[in-house]
């Protein structure tokens, strides 16, 4: 409280006022003791004597008008500040009655008027209209005459009844009685007032401090107008929101993304007290809570905020749980309150404020009320607007997970001190032992018998190793998974030195490249792209730089007469036997023909172009032999497009049957564009869920369990599109230029008796093949004849000697440098990898089985 | 550019947290690596693969 007042002018100034106005004010003691005593102790009414009370004097007015506006009877309210300094607000209310007030009249023994005493007795307003508004806005219910006693002057001007009264006043005492000025067809209350500059520390009003607050209040009491100009500077401005708090909660967030677009919204009334809540989550990470009282802005909170927070928590715990959306961390309620904006209004008729600003709210039965009636009308909303509950929900679960990701970070650095060796190095690290980084590699080496051979087989003054082991763990019933263990990530994160998270600062790497090497299978390529992923997303700087490179250990050693050479992919290995095998081979079509050299040469370049295909194909379960049949005459081609529409099957050569076909259906059963899901043909091709689903066309039907299975089979058409048919379209009119038929790929009924229906010769060696798929593998097979060759299943398998001629040693190995072009996609695939979705996660992971190429980075 | 964590679209300029959109993004996804949630297949070789084309094996 402030009671450090302008003492010495208070007596001087009343005294002079009175003398002004002896027959009027010396009399009434009463008046010049409350008088008194609010020019002594302003801040006991109106908070303090600085710019904040200052404006509190408008508000005191306003308040009045608002009161009037909400019981029905203003619709417009004018605020302005006038060139003088003083601030004008009018309203169309009823205006303040201008009668003899009987019950003030005898107290005075003189004929006062409720205006006067309205402006000039403390909490006349009680006095005069008990209960006349259920519940009246005003910080302490001091009213309009506070607002005087503290003004240099005032005005005040009422129409009603077809006049004009006015009432003048010096420092809270009337100049003289209430005056009928003039005619009028206006009603209304029009209070002009000049802060006393012997209260207050500054007189000078605020445009942007003004204009907050009746914009709030405009929210606050939706439908209500108010008008505001600074004469000073010509600005204006005019609030009216129809939607009241729904507004003010857009108007909070109009700067940030919001995660539902729908601001919720209740309001009721129980036992007396009224209460509208307004709210939305927005993605930020801060709450921005508003709370009122019968207009006055609760900043200390109270039993309604209180109410409302345990409502909130309440209903979105129970949400989450009867969703299953909460795996490991429950939010909070603080978790809850992120992102979170609210404007609570609460109408109590008898409020009690606490609190050091005596801006809490203590009604305790208000708690309850506030808290159960939140529960209720949350807990169906979010029901009944899953999208918006989920939304929120996930809100939420960010908040709780961020919370114990913090943790958890901190404890890794916590944790780096005790548990780690000296240096904070990781105890699986066996450094290299020069300190030169930008020479320095750190091969990150999968599995811990590799990480040996690695150890033997590096370069030790520039190479360091730090084996890594992928965790098993149990994901689902029926999944093994790998994990990168805390620890390795741990070890990886001090091993490279940066730091991680806000603190990284890749200038502290201890490394010049930092070198993934893991085995050349599925398994291998699953774990570099878990690293990759992780160096994306927690060292991006890492990778934006161009330190991050993938190793490329061999797939084959080759040896032949004492020599060794390696092969890096499987392509290259089948390449190298081909060519091997095809010299001085001679290939006995049976029909008198004999192929060799050139010819030869192009029959199995055209073969190996399809051979990939037909896997491919017979990946789909579509069996050859019984595709071949489905075989167009007139073109020769095999159909690429497969429909199943319902129980029917088609399937297409050309695109274009394909689209007239379903033209056709299509307008048979409008519903099937629908059903279709915007399934187009062309794009099916790069839709792995329209090409998963039909992954096994010939056996349609038993394929129940995918996810898109309609109650409606009949009416759904599923279309795959074969790509790989393509490339045997292609292979297959090549073919014909050697007089080769699609038969020539399938083994013929035979009855046993006759020789083999070709024969592939080299040198002394002939080999009978059944048909022409053979071929090739017999010729590769031809090849490696007097060759060693081993597939390597792991580095491990490789000695250290092996690993360093290979992989390791600078001269001779081959790196790979990971752009961010290779690393997004590894992060896609990583998205895919680890999805939640079983299915497509399971298609990619056959699909890419079968690919093994395209996991390569 | 895409966020990894919230999927929400940003521009990289006004992130501090690439490839994130936010420090709070990359912090929970920083979290998840610690928390062993990220995990891939375990895919055991079962000798299927590749073997057509390799005549040794």
């Amino acid at each position: 409280m402030n009671d450090e007042l302008p003492n010495e002018s208070v007596p001087d100034s009343s005294s002079k006022s009175s003398e002004a106005n002896a027959e009027y004010g010396s009399e009434d003691l009463q008046h010049l003791s409350d008088l008194e005593h609010v020019r002594e102790r302003p801040a006991m009414y109106i908070g303090d004597t600085t710019s904040r009370g200052l404006h509190h004097l408008v508000y005191e007015v306003v308040d009045n008008s608002i009161d009037e506006a909400m019981a029905g009877f203003a619709k417009m309210i004018s605020v302005s500040i006038n060139n003088d300094g003083s601030v004008t607000v009018e309203d169309d209310g009823r205006g303040i009655p201008v009668d003899r007030h009987d019950q003030l009249s005898e107290e005075h023994d003189r004929e006062i008027s409720t205006l006067e005493g309205v402006m000039t007795v403390l909490k006349f307003g009680g006095k005069f209209e008990k209960g006349a508004y259920q519940t009246s806005g005003g910080l302490h219910g001091v009213g309009v005459t506070v607002v005087n006693f503290l003004s240099e002057w005032a005005i005040c001007e009422v129409s009603r009844e077809g006049h004009v009264y006015q009432q003048e006043y010096e420092r809270g005492v009337p100049l003289g009685p209430v005056l009928n000025i003039g005619k009028t067809k206006k009603i209304g209350t029009k209070t002009t007032f000049k802060p006393d500059a012997q209260i207050f520390q500054t007189t000078k009003f605020v445009y942007d401090t003004l204009y907050k607050r009746l914009q709030e209040l405009a929210f606050l009491n939706k439908g209500v107008r108010i008008k505001f100009t600074d004469e000073r500077s010509g600005a204006s401005e005019e609030f009216c929101y129809e939607r009241g708090i729904l507004e003010f909660v857009e108007h909070l967030n109009r700067a940030s993304e919001a995660v539902h677009s729908q601001v919720m919204y209740v309001n009721g009334e129980q036992d007396g007290v009224g209460f509208e809540i307004a709210l939305q989550y927005a993605k930020e990470f801060t709450e921005n809570l508003h709370s009122y009282v019968n207009n006055i802005n609760t900043t200390e909170g109270g039993t309604h905020v209180s109410g409302f927070r345990s409502g909130l928590t309440r209903s979105l715990n129970n949400y989450g749980r009867l969703h299953n959306m909460f795996k490991d961390i429950i939010p909070t309620g603080d978790d809850f309150r992120e992102g979170l904006t609210v404007v609570i209004s609460m109408r109590i008729p008898e409020p009690q404020f606490e609190g050091q600003t005596k801006t809490k709210l203590g009604n305790s039965n208000v708690e309850g009320i506030v808290n159960s009636a939140v529960g209720e009308w949350l807990g169906k909303f979010l029901e009944e607007n899953p999208k918006v509950g989920k939304a929120v929900l996930r809100k939420g679960i960010d908040a709780a997970e961020a919370r114990e990701a913090a943790r958890k970070a901190r404890q890794m650095v916590r944790e780096r001190k005790g548990a780690l060796s000296g240096g904070g190095l990781p105890g699986k690290l066996r450094d290299c032992s020069s300190k030169e980084v930008e020479k320095c590699e750190l091969y990150l080496v999968e599995g811990d018998s590799a990480g040996g051979s690695a150890e033997g087989g590096r370069l030790r003054e520039f190479q360091a190793i730090l084996p890594l082991r992928g965790k098993i763990i149990n994901a689902y019933k029926s999944r093994e998974d790998k994990v990168l263990a805390n620890e390795e990530v741990r070890s990886m994160i001090f091993a490279i030195g940066t730091g991680i998270g806000e603190e990284q600062d890749i200038s502290k790497r201890r490394y010049g490249k930092i070198i993934i090497m893991t085995d050349a299978d599925v398994d291998g390529s699953h774990i570099r792209t878990l690293l990759l992923c992780f160096f994306y997303r927690q060292m991006y700087e890492l990778i934006a730089k161009g330190h991050i490179y993938v190793a490329q250990p061999p797939l084959y050693r080759v040896q032949s007469r004492g020599k060794s050479h390696y092969v890096h992919a499987e392509e290259v290995m089948r390449t190298q036997l081909l060519e091997r095998g095809l010299d001085g081979a001679l290939f006995d079509v049976g029909d008198g023909r004999m192929l060799e050299g050139d010819v030869m040469n192009s029959l199995c370049r055209i073969l190996a172009s399809m051979e990939d295909a037909f896997v491919a194909l017979e990946r789909r379960g579509v069996n050859l032999k019984m595709h071949t049949e489905r075989l167009e005459p007139e073109t020769g081609k095999l159909p690429v497009y497969h429909v199943v529409h319902g129980r029917e099957e088609k399937w297409f050569v050309a695109r274009k049957e394909l689209d007239a076909y379903l033209k056709e259906n299509q307008e048979d059963d409008p519903e099937n564009a629908a059903a279709q899901n915007g399934a187009e043909p062309g794009e099916s091709a790069s839709n792995d869920d329209a090409g998963g689903e039909n992954a096994n066309p010939e056996n349609n039907g038993d394929n129940d369990n995918s996810d898109n299975d309609n109650s409606e089979p009949e009416n759904q058409i599923h279309i795959t599109e074969m790509h790989e048919v393509r490339s045997i379209n292609v292979g297959l009119l090549e073919l014909r230029k050697f007089g080769f038929g699609v038969e020539a790929l399938l083994p013929k009924d035979r009855t046993g008796m006759e020789g083999s229906r070709y024969n592939l010769r080299r040198g002394e060696t002939e080999v009978g093949l059944d048909d022409l798929r053979g071929l090739l593998p017999a010729v590769r097979e031809a090849g490696q004849r007097g060759l060693k060759v081993t597939r390597f299943k792991g580095l491990g398998e490789m000695n250290a000697e092996e690993l360093r001629e290979t992989t390791l040693d600078p001269e001779k190995r081959t790196l790979v440098q990971i752009s961010m072009e290779d690393v997004g996609a590894a992060d896609e695939m990583f998205r895919v990898l680890m999805g939640d979705k079983v299915e497509p996660r399971r298609e990619f992971i056959e699909k890419h089985a079968l690919e093994v190429k395209n996991l390569d980075v | 550019m895409r966020c990894p964590h919230c999927n929400s679209e940003f521009e990289p300029k006004l992130s501090s947290a690439l490839p994130f959109c936010s420090q709070r993004c990359r912090q929970i996804d920083l979290g998840r690596w610690l928390g062993e949630t990220y995990s891939v297949p375990a895919f055991r070789l079962d000798d299927e693969e590749g073997e057509d084309f390799n005549p040794e094996a």
